[in-house]
């Protein structure tokens, strides 16, 4: 707001008490004015009712002893009343008597009669009032006086009223002047100090601050008070609000170091029994062997029993291995170096090849696909990707699987894309979960260890790896592997 | 109708009394008016005796005013008391009236009337040049056309006689010392 226009509370007051004192001045000048300009008359006429009547009465002798020079000095009496213009005695013959002019000859007899028995009467004349009086003594009508007077001191009335008006006025004026500086004192001291508090509190969000309280015990008080109970309250509020945070920040650290430690033993649980599987089962796929070539052509029933032994200790052998290399992508420490992805990829390809010679599948290896990472991991992700790719085109009639890679502008996806089984979509975010499958172990033999390895080591790599697929037509994994991000050589 | 009949009537009677009027009064009839006129503006002393019911307005000798004094007093009431006119030839006579007329022919008798008259409450007045000299009261004096009076107030407070400062107002010429100054 600009300075010329915010008003203060005290201007305002000072304005409207100067107005209402304005007003109240102007009516009552207005009413004392109309009261006046009735009253003056009847005064006026009472007057010269008195008068006429004196006048009257000192002319008795006059009249009765026919001396005009009496009654005209009698008259003369009247230029001591200013508002008299003329005065006249008459006879009861309608002769003038005796006559008085305010200024010599100004006036003349105004021709009105007094009706046979009326005894007083006046009348208004434009600006004047005339007032004829029967003149009797000892009940005899010796004449009648008539006295003439002037009603245009009216107007020296209302200019007196006027000034006295205007004098009361700028008299309530200045008391309405000095009566702001009161106001200021009392109530707007205290409201700007108020409101250049709740400035400074809204501005700095600072809420120690408080209100200095004015000295009086009026409603200003109580709201200065009130601002501060509610400043006190909201500082409590933060006070009480900061203590909370930082109390639920202690425990979320402390959870997540009793979490890691939980985790770190779990893994460790189950490396070392994964580790300590391994002897047991070592000796039991050794004894299987010696019992195959001991009874090697008896009994066929044996044989089929011991094949089948043969078989579940090769699959443990595996599940023992792959829980191993999961447990391996999560502890060993990361060993970041160049790695030719494309070369990888072939190699893995043709071993996979070279175990399942009876298969035609045709390979499509996008070459220049490099990465900077742990090689023995993504050794691990690649060969899960490509074995995947492998098995679920075992069905396939022509089977196809493809690798390479799609840059976009800060970031490279690498692709595994095979036209195998597929899954169900709805399903994909069991996919990462460990021991989760999505197809029987009849269909197509797993551990459910594969991608939960692979999400664990991309993850790690700070890289990120998701799925698309349909029923019957093919799988398609990307994974991207950051250069940088995840954690560095050697930590972990 | 009512008002305009009394308007006529009015008129009547106005035109009646210009009629009089029209015939100018004469010297002796103002000054039998004005003989009645001062016992409208006079009273007794206080303390002074109580005067009978009646108002006597005396002539001695002879009346030079004829019937117009009797037509005016006729009737006439100052006060309570009726007015009266007497005529009376002898001075003690007069001594009871409350005013007391001595007409200018009376000449060299008004000092011994006076004489006679002297403590009596009795107003005296007269045309009679030297009358206030003589320690009468009022004098008529002639004007012009005009009757004028003048007063002796030392005679008139010997008489035990108050007379209106009203009536001194109008007087031609006030003659003798105020009343708290004479001595008894």
């Amino acid at each position: 707001m600009s300075p010329a226009r915010r008003q203060t509370i005290a201007a305002t007051l000072t304005r409207m008490s100067m107005m209402v004192s304005g007003t109240a001045l102007l009516l009552a000048y207005v009413s004392f004015l109309a009261y006046d300009w009735y009253s003056l008359r009847q005064e006026l006429v009472s007057q010269l009712e008195t008068e006429a009547a004196i006048t009257g009465s000192n002319s008795v002798t006059a009249l009765e002893f026919d001396d005009p020079q009496a009654a005209q000095a009698t008259l003369s009496a009247l230029s001591g009343s200013p508002h008299v213009l003329y005065a006249a005695i008459e006879t009861p013959d309608g002769a003038i008597f005796a006559e008085y002019s305010r200024k010599a000859g100004s006036h003349a007899a105004p021709g009105l009669h007094l009706a046979g028995d009326e005894f007083e009467q006046h009348w208004k004349l434009d600006g004047s009032v005339l007032l004829a009086r029967r003149i009797e003594f000892g009940g005899k009508a010796l004449g009648t006086v008539y006295v003439l007077a002037e009603t245009t001191d009216l107007m020296h009335r209302a200019v007196r009223f006027g000034i006295i008006s205007a004098c009361i006025l700028f008299l309530s004026f200045l008391i309405a002047v000095l009566a702001t500086a009161a106001i200021r004192r009392l109530v707007t001291g205290p409201l700007t100090e108020l409101a250049r508090t709740a400035q400074v509190v809204s501005r700095d969000r600072d809420y120690s601050v408080r209100a200095r309280l004015p000295s009086s015990t009026d409603e200003l008080a109580l709201l200065v008070r009130s601002f501060n109970e509610m400043l006190e309250q909201i500082q409590q509020r933060d006070a009480m609000l900061e203590e909370s945070r930082t109390v639920l920040e202690l425990k979320v650290e402390e959870r997540t170091a009793e979490l890691k430690t939980a985790n770190k033993e779990l893994e460790a649980f189950s490396y070392s029994v994964a580790h300590d599987l391994r002897g047991p089962l070592q000796h039991i796929s050794n004894i299987v062997y010696l019992l195959r070539e001991m009874c090697g052509d008896g009994n066929p029933q044996t044989t089929a029993m011991l094949e089948k032994l043969d078989e579940s200790s090769a699959r443990m052998s595996r599940l023992i291995e792959d829980l191993l290399n999961l447990s391996s992508a999560t502890s060993t420490p990361l060993r970041r170096r160049q790695i030719d992805l494309s070369g990888m990829a072939q190699s893995i390809l043709t071993e996979l090849a070279a175990q399942s010679p009876g298969r035609q599948v045709e390979t499509m290896v996008a070459a220049g696909a490099r990465v900077y990472a742990d090689e023995g991991l993504i050794r691990l992700v690649m060969e899960n990707l490509l074995g995947n790719a492998w098995k679920y085109t075992s069905k396939t009639p022509h089977a196809k699987i493809e690798f390479g890679f799609e840059k976009s502008a800060d970031t490279t996806a690498y692709f595994v894309r095979d036209n195998g089984a597929g899954f169900d979509p709805a399903l994909a975010e069991r996919l990462f979960r460990p021991f989760q499958r999505l197809h029987t172990q009849e269909e197509f033999p797993g551990t459910g260890v594969g991608l939960a390895t692979v999400q664990r080591i991309l993850a790690r790599h700070g890289g990120k790896i998701w799925a698309r697929a349909d029923v019957q037509r093919g799988t398609e994994f990307s994974f991207t592997v950051p250069d940088t991000g995840g954690e560095t050589n050697g930590a972990g | 109708m009512r008002h305009s009949a009394r308007v006529w009537m009015i008129l009547a009677i106005l035109a009646a009394t210009c009629a009089l009027a029209a015939k100018k009064p004469t010297e002796y009839d103002v000054k039998a008016a004005y003989l009645v006129n001062f016992g409208r503006f006079m009273r007794g002393e206080p303390g002074a005796a109580p005067r009978a019911s009646d108002f006597d307005i005396c002539v001695l000798g002879e009346d030079p005013m004829g019937t117009s004094l009797d037509a005016i007093a006729e009737n006439e009431k100052i006060g309570p008391r009726t007015v009266r006119v007497k005529r009376v030839h002898d001075a003690r006579e007069a001594r009871s009236c409350d005013i007391v007329y001595l007409s200018a022919a009376e000449g060299e008798k008004i000092a011994a009337d006076l004489e006679a008259l002297h403590g009596a409450d009795a107003l005296t007045v007269s045309d009679a040049p030297e009358f206030l000299r003589n320690g009468g009261m009022i004098q008529f004096v002639l004007q012009g056309d005009h009757v004028r009076f003048s007063v002796n107030l030392g005679a008139v407070h010997k008489a035990h006689v108050v007379l209106s400062s009203e009536l001194l107002r109008v007087a031609l010429s006030v003659v003798g010392a105020p009343a708290g100054e004479v001595a008894p």
